[in-house]
């Protein structure tokens, strides 16, 4: 009896042995790491919603004060940054996009009624409205990472489609 | 006389409205392309995404009833393959990394909406897990692949949170190697 005892544990041990670094190579996969410091500062920001990542930049739209409004976090400062021009307190953010060296954003706005899509460039605090032909309805925006391109969603005649714009 | 010698800082306005002028006035300075044909009818397209140097555009489209990401090259149009997508779906918020290697998608599975990433060098499928009782809503994954901003809603609010994908995920550099069957590469 323990004899067999003995070959049954050694069996068991071996399996278990073989087992363990499959097991242990399940567990320990890795995985994505909370950035625990920029969550809590986000967090206290307010409510947030449409992050748009670029290089070291987050775009987001926060809720402050009833209001919605852009926001552009520089990753490695983990400090928002000013958009002088940008905001107007009658102005509805929608959707925003960030190149990757946090100079050009797009946006998609609802103002006075209608909706429109508009760049800003930061370094000439200057906005300018880009124009859709033909005419439609912008929702969502996208911009390239090198900033040359941004692609939108738009709405015409009851059907969504997507336009691909340089940005001169 | 003297001749006057012009004033800098009348020159660098002047350069500044210049370049407010040229940039952007009128619309014959916004070039535009079609995003390519979807391939099955007048279907619509939503959510759009390019790869950070802009060869590769994400979209979603219905179909067969069913929101899928759809992936093409730029500007040709041609339908690039992906591994495990076509069998995940519906999909939403797709998001690309610079050379498109990585796909970063929220897809429905029963009742969980999952935050997941296919690597299209390797074929690999990502499964981020995220904290209980959060439903994520939206996704943005940085250009180079470290990191990963996603919206979610939870406790009645909505919050954004980001994830260092470091050790998870290789970069995806401008200057690294193209993937293999993106545009460009070599077969």
């Amino acid at each position: 009896m323990g004899a067999d005892r003995l070959i049954r544990l050694a069996a068991v041990a071996a399996v278990a042995g073989g087992a363990l670094p499959l097991l242990l190579t399940g567990c320990l996969a890795p995985l994505p790491q909370p950035l625990v410091g920029l969550n809590q500062r986000l967090e206290a920001a307010g409510p947030a919603r449409a992050p748009f990542l670029s290089g070291d930049w987050l775009a987001l739209i926060v809720s402050k004060g009833g209001r919605d409004r852009v926001q552009l976090v520089d990753l490695q400062r983990q400090q928002p940054v000013p958009l002088p021009g940008l905001e107007r307190p009658d102005a509805q953010p929608l959707s925003v996009a960030v190149d990757g060296r946090g100079e050009r954003l797009a946006l998609v706005r609802q103002l006075e009624g209608r909706t429109e899509l508009v760049l800003y460039r930061r370094n000439l605090m200057a906005l300018q409205t880009v124009p859709l032909q033909p005419p439609g309805v912008p929702r969502r925006v996208s911009l390239r990472a090198d900033g040359r391109e941004l692609a939108v969603e738009v709405s015409r005649q009851g059907q969504w489609q997507v336009d691909l714009i340089a940005v001169p | 006389m003297p001749r006057q010698r012009p004033r800098p800082g009348l020159s660098l306005l002047g350069l500044g409205i210049l370049a407010l002028l040229l940039s952007g006035c009128g619309s014959w300075s916004w070039g535009r392309r079609s995003a390519g044909p979807v391939g099955w009818g007048a279907a619509d397209r939503q959510d759009p995404a390019l790869s950070g140097n802009g060869r590769v555009l994400a979209s979603v489209v219905r179909r067969d009833g069913r929101d899928t990401v759809l992936l093409q090259e730029q500007p040709s149009g041609t339908v690039l393959p992906l591994r495990h997508f076509g069998r995940l779906q519906p999909h939403r918020s797709p998001s690309l990394s610079w050379n498109g290697r990585y796909l970063a998608l929220l897809v429905q599975e029963g009742p969980e909406r999952r935050v997941m990433i296919e690597d299209r060098a390797t074929g690999r499928l990502h499964r981020l897990p995220l904290p209980g009782g959060l439903v994520p809503e939206s996704l943005s994954l940085g250009s180079d692949g470290r990191r990963i901003a996603i919206a979610m809603e939870g406790d009645g609010r909505s919050r954004v949170q980001l994830y260092d994908l470091t050790a998870l995920l290789e970069p995806d550099l401008p200057a690294g190697l193209p993937v293999r069957g993106a545009p460009g590469a070599a077969p």
